[in-house]
C-alpha cells in the first residue's frame, strides 16, 4: 500500500504534463479518489500547466514579422559579408591615388 | 519519425549542404524553416516582439558565421536554440527584468486578463533555473531530451527543474489557482 502510494506520488508530475497513458492516469484518478493529498497535488499540478499554456498564448508571427526579421538579417549579413580583414583601400590602388 | 520532422530534417540537410558550400542564399531557407519556433521561443523569453525578432535575426546570423562547420547530423536544432537563449540570456542581463508581453492581444474578460498577467508575472518572477524549463517543455512543447540539450545538462536535471519549477509556480499562484479550481 505504502509503495503504490509512493509510486503514484512519484507519476504525479507526469501526470501534471499530459504524459502518462490513459491506463495509468485512470489507475492514478482512482487512487486519488481514497488519497486527497494525491488528488490536490494531481488537480493543482495539472492546472498550473493548463494556466501557464492559457496566459501565454502564440504569440503572432505574421508576414510583417517575417520580412523585418529577414531584412534585419540581410543587412547584418551583407555587412558581416562586406567585412574584409584587409581595409577596402588597400585593394585597389585607384589612379587617383597614384 | 513523423512525416514533418522527416520533411524538416530532410530540408535542413539540404539548406546546411548548401550554406557549407558557400551559397549564402541558404541562409533564406534556414530561416524560413525555423524563424518561426526561434521567434516564439525569444518572445516568450524575452517578452517583447521588438526583442524577440532581433534576437531572432542575430541567432541565424550566428548559423553564417559558422556556416562552415555546420553539420545536419540532429543536433542542428538543438544548437540552434542554444544560440537563441545565449542570445535571449544576454538581453535580459541588459535590460535587468523581463518585460511582461505588451502586445498581446486581450480579446478576453477583464478577470481573464487579470489571470493571464498575474500567470505571466509569476512565471517571470520565477528563477531562470526553473523558468527555462517551463518556456522549454510547457509552452514550446519540446521533448525533454532536445531541452535538456539546449540547456546543456542531463534529462533528469531537467526534469527535476521542470517539476519543481511547476511547484514554486503553483505556489507562487496558490490565491489564483484555488479561485480557478473552483
Amino acid at each position: 500500500m505504502t509503495e503504490s502510494k509512493e509510486l503514484y506520488r512519484k507519476l504525479v508530475d507526469l501526470y501534471a504534463g499530459g504524459e502518462l497513458p490513459t491506463e495509468l492516469e485512470e489507475e492514478l484518478r482512482e487512487a486519488a479518489r481514497h488519497d486527497s493529498e494525491l488528488g490536490w497535488e494531481m488537480a493543482t499540478l495539472r492546472r498550473t500547466v493548463e494556466l501557464t499554456k492559457e496566459a501565454h498564448p502564440s504569440p503572432e508571427f505574421g508576414e510583417e514579422s517575417f520580412q523585418r526579421i529577414l531584412i534585419k538579417l540581410y543587412t547584418r549579413a551583407g555587412q558581416m559579408q562586406t567585412q574584409s580583414p584587409e581595409p577596402a583601400h588597400l585593394q585597389y590602388h585607384l589612379p587617383i591615388q597614384g | 519519425m513523423p512525416n514533418d520532422d522527416l520533411q524538416d530534417s530532410l530540408a535542413e540537410k539540404r539548406w546546411l549542404g548548401a550554406l557549407a558550400k558557400g551559397d549564402s542564399s541558404a541562409l533564406g531557407g534556414i530561416y524560413e524553416l525555423y524563424g518561426e519556433r526561434i521567434f516564439r521561443y525569444a518572445y516568450r523569453m524575452l517578452g517583447n516582439r521588438s526583442d524577440a525578432e532581433d534576437a531572432t535575426a542575430e541567432t541565424f546570423l550566428r548559423v553564417l558565421r559558422r556556416s562552415s562547420e555546420l553539420r545536419a547530423d540532429g543536433a542542428f536544432r538543438t544548437w540552434l536554440f542554444r544560440i537563441a537563449r545565449n542570445l535571449c540570456i544576454d538581453k535580459l542581463r541588459q535590460h535587468k527584468l523581463m518585460e511582461l508581453p505588451a502586445d498581446t492581444q486581450f480579446a478576453c474578460s477583464e478577470e481573464r486578463t487579470i489571470l493571464r498577467i498575474t500567470v505571466q508575472q509569476a512565471l517571470a518572477d520565477l528563477p531562470m533555473e526553473y523558468r527555462e524549463p517551463l518556456v522549454l517543455c510547457d509552452l514550446q512543447d519540446m521533448a525533454a531530451r532536445e531541452a535538456a540539450g539546449v540547456l546543456e545538462i542531463s534529462v533528469p536535471a531537467l526534469k527535476s527543474r521542470l517539476y519543481r519549477g511547476r511547484r514554486a509556480l503553483r505556489d507562487k499562484l496558490k490565491g489564483t489557482m484555488e479561485r480557478s479550481l473552483k
